[in-house]
């Protein structure tokens, strides 16, 4: 990969370890404190540090919960402490800054807690970090628990209702009025990708597939500031593969890197920006006049959301690049694929590879080891992929509709491509009608897939449904 | 490529999966990536492989980062073997 | 891909020298007007019934921004041919002529064109609004200055007291932010604003740069996106379910911009400007009508002082008899229509009416629209 990797001379070579640490400590540290950075205020006090600190908390518990080698040892080695000391050095330093005036704010967005309240907090996280090693270390069967229990977590941030009683507790902690608690009082950064990166060090580390990670690879993992607020999601084996390839700056990576960031942006602040003046929304849903415009903003919206996402991730897949992680990409022109199955390969893939590899594959091989009928397999797994996906973006009817939305579109094809496969296949020496049918293909999809985000844009069932009636001037 | 691994495979993948027993896959074609075996369809890829070689390809390698091509899967088995 | 050092740093050294070259370049050229002309509006969106402007764009789907080439181009105006039997009548003002808290069909443009007016020779009245929401002459002549191109039959320029004081020409950012275009009307009407007054923004070579000109460059970016709304919800203007009324308790305040009674001196005013308005409207073969707007008359505390938040009733009286003299003595055509709107029908100003007010106005207006050429 690099020029300098099969330089023969050792000087060269110890530079370029030199710098590989150098990289890890640095990729280290500026995650954590990037944690706390990028981490809005909000109307809790002090929940601009507890946030992320659980962070930090939870991907420490985890680490101690799955590391294979703490386990074998029973203990933390010398080099795990260090780093835990580096963490509570750190969690510590941004909590100090309270005393130190002209820096206040600079990592926080509020003044953060006294100190005694963190030494506790930190105590307590090390002591259950402990216990986790103890009782999880050698039963890696177990880990289901911190699966479950980060699930039910997720599920608290997501559902609304839940949410709202959570602020509620958390208010009443900090001795404010718990009857102003709203749902928005607890927008925890990065938790919903984190917790995608979390289950998967779980689920490897059950079915014994999860290599040997230190606690500051394990942390940059959970962490990574480039990709902590809206992915990509890397796994473990890939990413601590990065970490531990010999790495040197080079001009290579690093143009490229910026060449991804410089169109990320583009992407992301000018055309996504300009298309979200126009695309559908709560508001201009309601008043738009005439079929034709009610599609525009359907249009401006697909479009919009596309660049947004994927603006986003080249930056995230730009800055890491520049540090020598490739992480996964998101989306390959995905509005250009001729079936809904192949759009669903090519948009969210990092989110879409996780749930086929942590829920939709063991599914389908449970049911297909139980033998049931392959139309209700896919319809089974489709289905309840979608749905699950769905409402991770929010436990709403819409969005559970637009789970389904998609999970029967992807099942449909599945059954008419299964149909298709033996008795209508395009003849090699007619790639024109190929190409046709392709274009068709994906035109099709395309508006499948933005009519899907009628649901998806709009909060509630009644407003999306007369955006369809209008769209198609019923 | 170790043919005793590649063929039955091939086949498998030409008659069960595609429905097209005349079907031939070349070695370097893209499976996954170009759409060609679904996602149900690889899941059964994974458990036809588990039968007849006693390789487990786990749930998360069922993907065209582990292999896209029937050369690289031959070679995941062959490893394992 | 792979690159080495020297090629690399080639590569970047090329993209910033090519990122200074189009920025100088873009300084000498100013292609800003060109762009300004450029639009989506009356070719994909339809045009705007009124300029653009707005202080909340998520809500109003409008902003506000300086270049004056973009907004024309933007308005329905700029896409409409005039057919032959079209009485071309373009409503220059301020906020209430643009239509404050009101839908296009209830500002004076949309009262007019509803009434379906004929003149006397059979020609069909068709108004466009011009109004814009800022209280100065020297904008209102900027905003003819432009207008005079679409071929106008008769200009009805609504003007008030608020509008006038000399001083105040200039105090505006869409005055400011077009130098070149106030400096070329002070020039060409011997206006007494000056020409090098530090009101009036000179740009630097910086400033005229991409990156000094991405505001300019990003809002032209915004109209036009906004166009997509403004066809899809005919939305332009937000109004509020509910808003602060016009004060009818007043202050006991007699005094005006500082000034003091008895006498409001004439010189105060910016009659030179008023003048230059007719004077272009003429050159562009147009009549030109002047009104007074209506302005509430309130009935609270203090009402014996001021007739407004905006006017102590000395000041306003001497206003009035000035400005009908000035136009007495042109020959120019005037409407004074103070006290024709009754104090329930003003909004949130001294000046805003609503539909019912506006209508009042409207029909007043007709019979002298109708009653020209």
């Amino acid at each position: 990969m690099l020029a300098t990797e099969t330089s023969p001379s050792a000087a060269v070579g110890r530079l370029v370890l030199d710098q590989a640490r150098a990289r890890n400590i640095t990729l280290f540290v500026a995650s954590v404190l990037a944690a706390y950075a990028l981490q809005p205020a909000m109307p809790i006090r002090q929940m601009d540090f507890w946030l992320p600190t659980a962070s930090l908390a939870l991907a420490v518990i985890i680490w101690a919960a799955t590391s294979p080698a703490l386990a074998a040892h029973h203990r933390p080695d010398r080099a795990t402490l260090t780093d835990a000391a580096i963490i509570g050095g750190i969690v510590l330093g941004v909590a100090a800054l309270r005393f130190v005036e002209p820096l206040e704010g600079l990592i926080t967005r509020t003044p953060p807690p006294a100190v005694p309240s963190v030494l506790v907090a930190l105590a307590i996280v090390a002591l259950l970090a402990l216990a986790a090693g103890r009782i999880l270390g050698s039963r890696p069967a177990w880990t289901t628990i911190l699966v479950v229990g980060l699930t039910a977590l997720l599920f608290a941030l997501k559902f609304e209702p839940l949410t709202q009683a959570l602020a509620a507790t958390l208010r009443a902690a900090q001795g404010q009025a718990a009857a102003q608690a709203s749902a928005l009082d607890v927008r925890w950064l990065g938790f919903s990708y984190i917790f995608f990166r979390l289950t998967a060090a779980l689920r490897e580390r059950a079915s014994g597939r999860l290599p040997d990670m230190s606690l500051r690879e394990f942390v940059t993992y959970a962490v990574f500031a480039p990709a902590l607020i809206a992915g990509p999601i890397d796994r473990p084996e890939r990413f601590v593969k990065d970490l531990r390839a010999s790495f040197a700056f080079n001009w290579p990576d690093a143009t490229e890197g910026l060449r991804r960031i410089a169109t990320g942006a583009f992407k992301k602040f000018v055309i996504a920006d300009v298309l979200a003046l126009f695309a559908l929304n709560e508001a201009n849903a309601a008043q738009v006049q005439g079929a034709g415009w009610t599609w525009l903003l359907v249009y401006a919206y697909a479009l919009r959301i596309y660049f947004d996402f994927g603006g986003y991730t080249d930056i995230a897949v730009g800055i890491a690049r520049i540090f020598g992680v490739r992480l996964p990409e998101n989306f390959n022109r995905p509005y250009l694929k001729p079936n809904l199955t192949q759009f669903w390969n090519c948009w969210h893939m990092s989110l879409a590879q996780w749930f086929r590899a942590y829920y939709f594959n063991p599914l389908t091989r449970a049911l297909r080891t139980r033998a049931w009928a392959m139309p209700a397999i896919v319809f089974l797994g489709q289905v309840t992929t979608m749905l699950l996906i769905g409402l991770w973006h929010g436990v709403t009817p819409n969005f559970a509709i637009w789970g389904l939305w998609h999970g029967l579109g992807l099942f449909i094809h599945n059954r008419w491509s299964d149909f298709a496969k033996a008795r209508l296949v395009i003849p090699p020496e007619r790639p024109r009608l190929q190409q046709a049918v392709n274009i068709a293909g994906a035109l099709l999809t395309f508006h499948f897939v933005a009519l899907g985000w009628v649901w998806f844009a709009l909060p509630d069932v009644a407003l999306s449904l007369s955006v369809f009636a209008r769209l198609f001037g019923l | 490529m170790d043919n005793s691994i590649a063929t039955p495979i091939a086949e498998y993948i030409a008659g069960v999966i595609l429905k097209n027993p005349k079907r031939v896959i070349r070695p370097d074609e893209k499976l996954i990536s170009s759409g060609l075996i679904d996602s149900f369809h690889l899941v059964d890829l994974g458990l036809f492989i588990e039968d007849k070689f006693g390789v487990r390809i786990d749930d998360s390698e069922l993907n065209a980062e582990t292999f896209d091509t029937l050369e690289q899967l031959v070679a995941l088995i062959a490893s394992r073997r | 891909m792979m690159l080495d050092r020297p090629s690399a740093l080639r590569i970047l050294a090329k993209a910033l020298a090519l990122f200074v070259a189009l920025n100088v370049l873009f300084a000498l050229l100013n292609p800003l007007p060109a762009l300004g002309r450029l639009s989506l509006y009356n070719v994909v969106w339809p045009g705007r019934a009124r300029l653009p402007y707005g202080d909340d764009p998520a809500k109003s789907y409008n902003l506000s921004l300086f270049d004056l080439n973009a907004m024309f181009a933007s308005h329905e105006l700029a896409g409409a041919t005039k057919r032959d039997d079209e009485f071309r009548v373009l409503l220059i003002g301020d906020s209430s002529t643009w239509g404050w808290l009101l839908r296009n069909e209830d500002t004076l443009a949309g009262q007019i064109n509803a009434m379906r007016l004929k003149t006397a020779d059979g020609r069909t009245v068709r108004a466009y609004n011009l109004g814009y929401p800022i209280m100065s002459l020297t904008k209102d002549l900027l905003v003819l200055s432009h207008a005079v191109e679409y071929r106008p039959d008769l200009v009805v320029w609504l003007v008030t007291l608020e509008s006038f004081p000399a001083n105040e020409q200039l105090a505006h950012p869409i005055v400011q932010r077009n130098a070149d275009a106030v400096r070329a009307l002070i020039a060409r009407y011997g206006l007494r604003s000056q020409p090098n007054d530090p009101a009036l923004v000179t740009p630097t070579f910086l400033d005229r740069t991409i990156v000094g000109q991405r505001r300019a460059l990003a809002d032209w970016l915004r109209l036009q996106a906004y166009g997509a709304l403004w066809g899809a919800t005919r939305i332009d203007h937000h109004i509020p379910q509910t808003y602060e009324p016009a004060q009818r308790d007043l202050e006991a305040d007699s005094s005006f911009k500082g000034m003091q009674p008895p006498t409001l001196p004439k010189d105060a005013l910016a009659f030179d400007v008023l003048d230059a308005g007719i004077r272009m409207a003429d050159e562009a073969g147009a009549s030109a009508l002047i009104v007074n707007e209506p302005i509430l008359i309130s009935p609270g505390r203090n009402g014996d002082v001021r007739y407004n938040f905006f006017y102590p009733r000395w000041a306003y009286d001497q206003y009035r008899a000035l400005l009908q003299a000035h136009l007495a003595a042109r020959g120019v055509a005037y409407l004074d229509a103070w006290n024709l709107v009754p104090q329930e029908e003003f909004t949130n100003s001294a000046v805003h009416l609503t539909p019912k007010g506006t209508r009042l106005l409207a029909e007043a207006l007709a019979g002298t629209i109708t009653g020209r050429r």
